[in-house]
């Protein structure tokens, strides 16, 4: 491929994603987790560059910010991609409990539980 | 989406954002509790996240690149915590939004020294309606401000909590952090009390 050079790849980053950087959509939170699929680990061989370093990274649940960190990508290319992994079935993707989509008691409940963990610490 | 995230047998994510002026310690602050070295991100801005409908063909849309600083706590109860920096530059304010949607909380770190560097943040998060406890560092070994004196200089309500911090030391932030999800249950109780 014309992008391969001796060191690596040379590309601008929404290259990597065809243009797309996932603008107007509600973006894929920051902290929202990655976990790669027992389909998309047997299909691991089809993905190549930052798709398939987001599969293996994600083999333990990975927030798209750590991704994008790992990756050393702007967290826009791992959003877009990671997205197309779920489309093809090849990663799960857990969003935050956000307080506005949730009813004021289970909100609550998450709270005493993230303020009994914090204290545990 | 579709399935809430409870419904999973996997790990939940959660955020809280550490906001303050350039310099204040916020990544010292997500540093002394994570349990990764706190890892930078960048974030690619062009002109269509600035508002501006169109993306011009011909290549001539500026970008910026923002950097955010993070951090990991595996909590109990499959939870994971993260703790995000904003960028300290008052131009990347606009990526703060990005950086409170969904959060439990914020916290507001505040040197003594340079108050005003941090009231940028104090009118982000009222107005967005983000809960928030301000957290006075006392990393430079100051002596421990009246917090009432800096209640009166940020102008913020009664019920904010103002915390003293050394953001070097995992108990104290620890301690903030509890603050910060005790006034957002606050929050939600009388919230639900109220409807």
């Amino acid at each position: 491929m014309s992008d391969v050079m001796a060191g690596g790849r040379i590309v601008r980053p929404y290259t990597m994603t065809g243009g797309r950087s996932g603008v107007g959509l509600v973006p894929i939170a920051l902290e929202a987790l990655v976990t790669v699929t027992p389909a998309g680990m047997r299909m691991r061989g089809r993905f190549r560059w930052e798709s398939a370093e987001i599969l293996a990274h994600s083999r333990k649940e990975t927030a798209i910010v750590e991704l994008a960190a790992i990756l050393d990508v702007p967290v826009g290319v791992v959003r877009v991609l990671a997205a197309d992994l779920r489309d093809q079935g090849a990663v799960a993707i857990t969003e935050p409990p956000g307080a506005t989509d949730t009813a004021d008691s289970d909100y609550a409940e998450l709270l005493h539980k993230v303020l009994d963990g914090i204290k545990a610490l | 989406m579709g399935s809430k995230p409870s419904d999973r047998t996997g790990l939940t994510p959660v955020k809280i954002v550490v906001a303050g002026g350039f310099g204040v310690g916020k990544t010292t602050f997500v540093g002394a509790i994570s349990e990764i070295e706190p890892l930078r991100s960048e974030a690619i801005i062009t002109d269509a996240s600035l508002g501006v409908d169109e993306i011009v063909a011909d290549g001539t849309k500026t970008e910026t690149t923002v950097a955010m600083d993070f951090g990991r706590i595996s909590l109990k109860h499959h939870l994971v915590l993260y703790l995000f920096g904003t960028p300290g530059q008052d131009r990347f304010h606009f990526m703060w939004d990005e950086l409170a949607r969904g959060a439990i909380g914020a916290v507001v770190l505040v040197d003594t020294r340079r108050i005003e560097a941090c009231f940028a943040a104090v009118d982000f998060f009222e107005k967005r309606g983000t809960p928030f406890v301000v957290a006075i560092n006392t990393f430079h070994g100051r002596r421990v401000h009246d917090p009432e004196l800096v209640r009166e200089a940020l102008r913020i309500a009664p019920e904010v909590p103002i915390v003293h911090c050394d953001a070097r030391v995992r108990v104290d932030v620890q301690k903030v952090l509890v603050a910060v999800v005790e006034h957002s249950l606050e929050r939600v109780m009388s919230e639900a009390a109220a409807s």
